[in-house]
């Protein structure tokens, strides 16, 4: 969260200052901010799922990045996975699916990213609280070499991000800011 | 002789540029080849799209104000490229009678996200007695609190559907008028004896599913397992309906596509929906 801080800050004092406290509307400038830090997270949670896919990554390395991954997101989230060949979704808790990545059987293990993404707009819950979906593409590929096979898989994620707005007390001031924590992923295989 | 190295120089270009995945950019993530910035990813990037509320790329959000902000040509080619054109079969007339209806100068229709008038179709599975089975869930979007959730409105299963089937004719049994008089003793008979005690309800009775499922839920008979699929039903177009999907396949024609276009006369969406909630 700390390294968050900064931008958020940044983000706060540059667009919103007089609107605190009268609108709770975000505007679109507003927003563009916030789909700034909300895919700084999602890129942070890339690189935390390369890291943990990769072979190379040692044990308690995996686990300290797992716990660094699990803090971007709010308690309760699922991973919702589906394949081409069943539609059905497998529900995994987040933890539970950085265990299974890790424990992946490949010896070589790739993990990249598309670089193309897609941010829907944030809707309002009953809570207060607003809700986005950023979409991503992932290409999977896992080699193990005693078996002779190589699995390759594209999947598309699409990500829930919750945005709240939190305080913070800095040198006596309660300074309040706009937060992103990502939720549910669904997790779906293309046929690309 | 000469044309072949040539040749050799356009194979690999074309398959840089055709195969997925195939090629990185400087940050080392993965080129599209164009396939994912086609596909139409959410329904929220379909409602923009049939709006034209965003560029081309997706990158960009128009908002009111904005040059491009509901662009006639930007809309055209837009909804050309929401349809299903693989498996659907939507006639070609019949899309561009409906593109032009909704593009209209005089009287163009757009998408609304809270303007109701649309609801989502959700293939589920669920343990009913032990066994695995489909139910069907129709939501849609309410207000709530300070915004919007979606809630059940409707259930499909099977084996409700087939509980209560009210006979008619000389097949309906029935509590003669008199039975006040004998303090309706025979009710045993209805309901112990008869395996259609439906008879015995009002003209017009319509059990509630919604009801029973979420009774059979409560009372641990019915158990979630997942989520097989969603769809959803717009009747938002005046005098048309359409149904969204989601297409997962190789290709340009994918994401959340228009797979199947009605244009609508009068009476024709209460047949629709008796349809779709399967209601006889």
């Amino acid at each position: 969260m700390k390294k968050y801080i900064p931008s958020l800050l940044i983000f706060f004092l540059a667009t919103s200052i007089s609107v605190f406290a009268q609108d709770e509307s975000i505007s679109p400038q507003r927003k563009q901010a916030i789909d700034s830090l909300a895919l700084e997270k999602v890129k942070d949670l890339s690189k935390y799922i390369s890291i943990i896919g990769s072979k190379e990554t040692q044990f308690s390395e995996a686990t300290r990045v797992m716990d660094r991954a699990e803090e971007l997101f709010a308690p309760d989230a699922e991973m919702g996975v589906s394949s081409i060949n069943t539609n059905e979704i497998a529900y995994y808790k987040i933890r539970r699916y950085f265990e299974r990545l890790m424990a992946l059987n490949y010896d070589r293990v790739n993990i990249s990213w598309y670089d193309i993404h897609y941010i829907s707009d944030l809707e309002r819950q009953p809570d207060g609280r607003y809700v986005g979906v950023i979409t991503i593409y992932q290409r999977f590929e896992g080699t193990s070499q005693e078996a002779g096979l190589n699995y390759r898989d594209t999947t598309k994620k699409d990500i829930t991000i919750y945005v709240e707005k939190k305080q913070t007390q800095i040198s006596g001031r309660t300074i309040e800011f706009w937060d992103v924590l990502l939720g549910d992923v669904r997790v779906t295989e293309t046929s690309a | 002789m000469r044309i072949i190295p040539l040749i050799t120089l356009i194979t690999i270009f074309l398959s840089i540029h055709t195969a997925p995945g195939q090629t990185f950019n400087s940050s080392g993530r993965v080129v599209d080849d164009g396939r994912f910035a086609a596909a139409t990813k959410q329904v929220n990037q379909f409602f923009r799209r049939f709006n034209a509320e965003e560029s081309k790329e997706g990158d960009q959000r128009y908002r009111p104000g904005d040059e491009k902000y509901r662009n006639v040509d930007l809309r055209k080619s837009f909804i050309n490229i929401l349809f299903d054109n693989e498996t659907s079969g939507i006639s070609n007339d019949l899309k561009r009678e409906f593109i032009s209806f909704v593009v209209s100068d005089t009287y163009p229709q757009y998408l609304n996200f809270h303007g109701g008038d649309w609801f989502a179709e959700v293939n589920t599975v669920f343990t009913y007695n032990g066994q695995r089975q489909e139910v069907v869930l129709f939501l849609k979007l309410q207000p709530q609190g300070l915004g919007y959730e979606w809630v059940i409105e409707n259930v499909n299963f099977e084996p409700f559907a087939d509980a209560f089937d009210k006979p008619t004719g000389d097949d309906k049994k029935f509590l003669h008028p008199l039975s006040h008089e004998l303090g309706f003793m025979n009710l045993r008979k209805a309901i112990v004896e008869d395996s259609r005690p439906e008879s015995y309800t009002p003209d017009g009775y319509k059990p509630d599913f919604l009801t029973l499922f979420l009774f059979e839920i409560k009372s641990e008979r019915m158990k979630f397992e997942t989520v097989k699929d969603t769809r959803f039903h717009f009747f938002q177009i005046d005098k048309w309906y359409f149904e969204l999907a989601q297409f997962n396949r190789p290709g340009f024609n994918t994401g959340w596509l228009i797979a199947n276009l009605m244009k609508l006369e009068d009476g024709d969406r209460e047949i629709i929906l008796d349809y779709i909630y399967d209601r006889n």
